[in-house]
C-alpha cells in the first residue's frame, strides 16, 4: 500500500504534537522512523494507524482518504504495534493473536479454518508457535512484543505500523525480528531507537519536534552533521562490509 | 493444543445444554423453598395447574403462594442477577478496570435518591411511583458521571482513550458519593424512623413487592441486554489491550462504548428501580466466570447472565429463610457470600 502524507498537523489538548508533515512512503517499501524521544514518533505513528486525527492535513492510502475510510475497512489494511500495550486478563497466547482476525469476523460471520490458518501462520513467522497455549501474564517482555506482531500479522495487513518493536528484545530477537520485517512484502513503517538498525530500512524519515526534518536513504540521512543536531551526540561512520553505514558513538554534545 | 482447544470447546458446548436446566431447577427451588412450607407435590401442581391448565386440586391460598407470589419473584431475582452481572462484564470490558461495577456508574446511588425522594420528601405528588422515581434518579446520575467524565478527560480530542476509562472511574465515585449525600439528606430531614427503616431495607435489595406486572419488563431488559452483549461479543474481546487497541483493530470505540454503556445503564436503571441496590453481583459473578470459562465474551457473557440469575434466585432463597420470621435485605446475603467469594478467588489467581 502506498501511503501518503500531506501538511499533516496534529495537536492533544492545544498542545501541538506535530507540525506539517509531508511524506510519502511507495508500497512495498519498509520505512524507518527516527528522532530523539518526545519528538513525535509515536504520534505520528497513531496518525497513520487512523488513531488519531489530524487537525489539518491529510493522509492518503493508496489515494483514499484515511479519515473518511470505515474503522473496520481500515484495520484490514493497516496494523498497528502500540509502543506499549499490556492487559490482565489471562488470555492464551493464540486468544491474543487471534483478536487480529477481528476485522474479517461479524456477529454473524463466525471463525473459519482461514481465521486459524492465519492464527497459525502468525504464530509461526514470530516463532511463537511453541507458546500457542501459554498464558499472556507469564510471557516476558519480549515474548509478548513478539505476540503483538503476530497479532498484527493475523490481520493480513497491506501496511504494517511498528512503534519501536525491538524494546525489550535481546539481540538474537532483535535482528531475527528485523529480518522478519524486512522479508514482508507489505509497506512497513518502523519507528526505530537504534541508528544502525535503521540504517538497514529502504528509506527513512527523521523526526524533530513535531517535524520531519530529513528524508531519504540511510546513507544520506544519517550523516555526521545531522547526528550531531538531531540527536546531539558525535558520531563517526563507518562504512559496514555490506556498504551501508555504520555507526560509532563517542559522546554526548 | 488442539485437542486442549477441542476439548474445551466440547466442555462449554455441553454446559450450554446443562444451562436451561440449572436455570430452570434453580427457579424451581426458589418457589418451592420459603418461610411458609409446601409441600413439593403442591408446588409441581400448581404450577402444572397454571402452565397447561392440569386441573389438580389444590388449596387456594397455597396456589396463591406459589403462582402469585414466589415464582413472579425468582423470574424477576433471575432476571436482575442476569443483567447485573452482565452489566459487570460490560463494564469491566470496556473501562479496563477490574473493579468497575454497575454502582461505580452512579446507577444504584442515583436509583436510591430517586425513590427516597419520592417516598419521603413527597415528589412527585403521589402521581410519580417509586420505581420511576428510581429509574429516573438512576439515569440522571448517570448522565452526570459521563458529562463529569466527559469533562474531565478533556472530550474525546487527545485520543487518549485510555484516560477516558480512568476519568469515568474517577468521575463515578465523585457521583455515588454525591447522590448517596443527597439520599442520607433526605432521610434525615424528613423521614420518621419507621420510614427511614424501610428505606434502608430499600436500598440494600428488597424483592418482596414483585408481582407478575413487574417481570415482563425486567426479563425484557434482562433478554434485550443478552443479546446485544452476544452480539458484540468480539468487539467486547477486542478492548483485551486497551481502547487504542480496540480501535486499531477496526471498533469504532466511541460508538460501542457509547451504546453498550448506555444500554446497561437503562437496563440495571429498571432492575434496581424494581428491587432496589443488590450489590456484589456485578462484581463477583464476572470475575469468577473468567476463571471458569475464560475471558473470550462468547462464552463470558452467557456464564456469566446464568450465574448471576443463579446466584440472585439462591441469594433470595436464602434471605427468606436464613433468620426464621424474618426477611433479610436480599443485599446483605450478596454481600455475605460475595466478599469471601471475591476473597477467594483474587487468592487462587495469585497462586496459579
Ligand atoms: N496526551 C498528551 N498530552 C500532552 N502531550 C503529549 C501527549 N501525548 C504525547 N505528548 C507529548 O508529545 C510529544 C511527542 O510524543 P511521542 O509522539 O510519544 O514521542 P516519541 O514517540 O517520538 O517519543 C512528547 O513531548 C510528549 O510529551
Ligand atoms: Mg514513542
Amino acid at each position: 500500500m502506498k501511503i501518503e502524507v500531506r501538511m499533516l498537523s496534529a495537536r492533544v489538548h492545544r498542545t501541538p504534537l506535530l507540525k506539517d508533515i509531508s511524506a510519502c512512503v511507495e508500497s512495498g517499501e519498509f520505512f524507518g522512523l527516527i528522532g530523539p524521544n518526545g519528538s513525535g514518533k509515536s504520534t505520528l505513528m497513531r496518525c497513520l494507524a487512523g488513531l488519531q486525527r489530524p487537525v489539518s492535513g491529510r493522509i492518503l492510502a493508496d489515494g483514499a482518504d484515511l479519515s473518511t475510510m470505515p474503522a473496520r475497512s481500515r484495520a484490514r489494511r493497516i496494523a498497528f504495534v502500540e509502543q506499549q500495550a499490556d492487559t490482565t486478563d489471562r488470555l492464551s497466547v493464540r486468544d491474543a493473536v487471534a483478536l487480529g482476525r477481528t476485522p474479517y469476523l461479524s456477529p454473524l460471520r463466525g471463525w473459519g479454518a482461514d481465521d486459524d490458518a492465519a492464527v497459525t501462520g502468525a504464530l509461526r513467522a514470530v516463532e511463537m508457535t511453541a507458546f500457542a497455549d501459554r498464558l499472556w501474564h507469564t510471557l516476558s517482555g519480549g515474548e509478548r512484543q513478539r505476540v503483538h506482531i503476530a497479532r498484527a500479522l493475523a490481520q493480513d495487513p497491506d501496511l504494517l505500523l511498528l512503534d519501536e518493536p525491538t524494546n525489550h528484545l535481546d539481540i538474537r530477537h532483535q535482528l531475527s525480528l528485523l529480518a522478519l520485517v524486512r522479508a514482508l512484502p507489505i509497506t512497513r513503517v518502523v519507528a526505530l531507537h537504534d541508528l544502525n538498525q535503521a540504517a538497514a530500512c529502504d528509506r527513512i524519515g527523521v523526526v524533530l519536534g513535531g517535524r520531519l526534518v530529513a528524508t531519504g536513504c540511510p546513507h544520506e540521512v544519517l550523516t555526521e552533521t545531522l547526528l550531531a543536531d538531531v540527536f546531539g551526540v558525535a558520531a563517526l561512520r563507518h562504512p559496514a562490509p555490506d556498504g551501508s553505514p555504520q555507526l560509532h558513538f563517542s559522546h554526548a554534545l | 493444543m488442539t485437542v486442549a482447544l477441542a476439548s474445551g470447546r466440547v466442555a462449554v458446548g455441553r454446559g450450554l445444554w446443562l444451562a436451561p436446566l440449572l436455570l430452570g431447577a434453580t427457579i424451581l427451588a426458589g418457589t418451592a423453598i420459603g418461610e411458609t412450607r409446601l409441600p413439593f407435590t403442591v408446588v409441581l401442581r400448581t404450577l402444572a395447574n397454571h402452565l397447561w391448565g392440569a386441573g389438580y386440586p389444590v388449596d387456594g391460598i397455597e396456589a396463591g403462594i406459589i403462582w402469585s407470589y414466589r415464582l413472579p419473584r425468582a423470574i424477576v431475582a433471575a432476571c436482575c442477577g442476569a443483567g447485573l452481572a452482565l452489566t459487570g462484564v460490560v463494564l469491566q470490558a470496556l473501562l479496563r478496570n477490574p473493579l468497575a461495577d454497575p454502582y461505580l456508574m452512579g446507577l444504584s446511588a442515583g436509583a436510591s435518591t430517586g425513590a427516597v425522594l419520592v417516598a419521603v420528601a413527597g415528589i412527585g405528588g403521589g402521581v410519580v411511583s417509586m420505581s420511576l422515581g428510581a429509574l429516573c434518579g438512576a439515569l440522571l446520575a448517570f448522565g452526570c458521571v459521563v458529562l463529569l467524565a466527559h469533562a474531565v478527560s478533556g472530550g474525546t480530542g487527545g485520543g487518549r482513550a485510555t484516560q477516558a476509562a480512568a476519568a469515568i472511574i474517577l468521575a463515578g465515585i465523585a457521583g455515588s458519593q454525591m447522590f448517596n449525600a443527597l439520599t442520607a439528606f433526605t432521610i434525615a430531614r424528613s423521614a420518621n424512623a419507621e420510614q427511614a427503616r424501610g428505606i434502608m431495607f430499600w436500598l440494600m435489595g428488597n424483592l418482596s413487592g414483585i408481582r407478575w406486572e413487574d417481570v415482563g419488563a425486567c426479563l425484557l431488559v434482562s433478554l434485550a441486554g443478552i443479546a446485544l452483549c452476544l452480539w458484540h461479543r468480539r468487539g467486547l474481546d477486542a478492548f483485551t489491550f486497551g481502547a487504542d487497541g480496540a480501535a486499531a483493530l477496526g471498533i469504532n470505540v466511541p460508538a460501542l462504548r457509547g451504546s453498550l454503556i448506555t444500554a446497561t445503564a437503562i437496563m440495571v436503571g429498571v432492575l434496581v428501580s424494581k428491587v432496589g441496590a443488590i450489590g456484589f453481583v456485578g462484581l463477583v459473578v464476572p470475575h469468577a466466570m473468567r476463571f471458569l470459562v475464560g475471558t473470550r465474551h462468547d462464552r463470558l457473557v452467557p456464564a456469566s447472565a446464568l450465574a448471576g440469575a443463579v446466584f440472585l434466585v439462591a441469594a433470595d432463597v436464602i434471605s427468606r429463610i436464613l433468620v426464621p420470621g424474618q426477611v433479610l435485605p436480599i443485599g446483605v446475603v450478596t454481600a455475605l457470600v460475595g466478599a469471601p467469594a471475591f476473597a477467594l478467588i483474587l487468592i487462587r489467581g495469585a497462586r496459579r
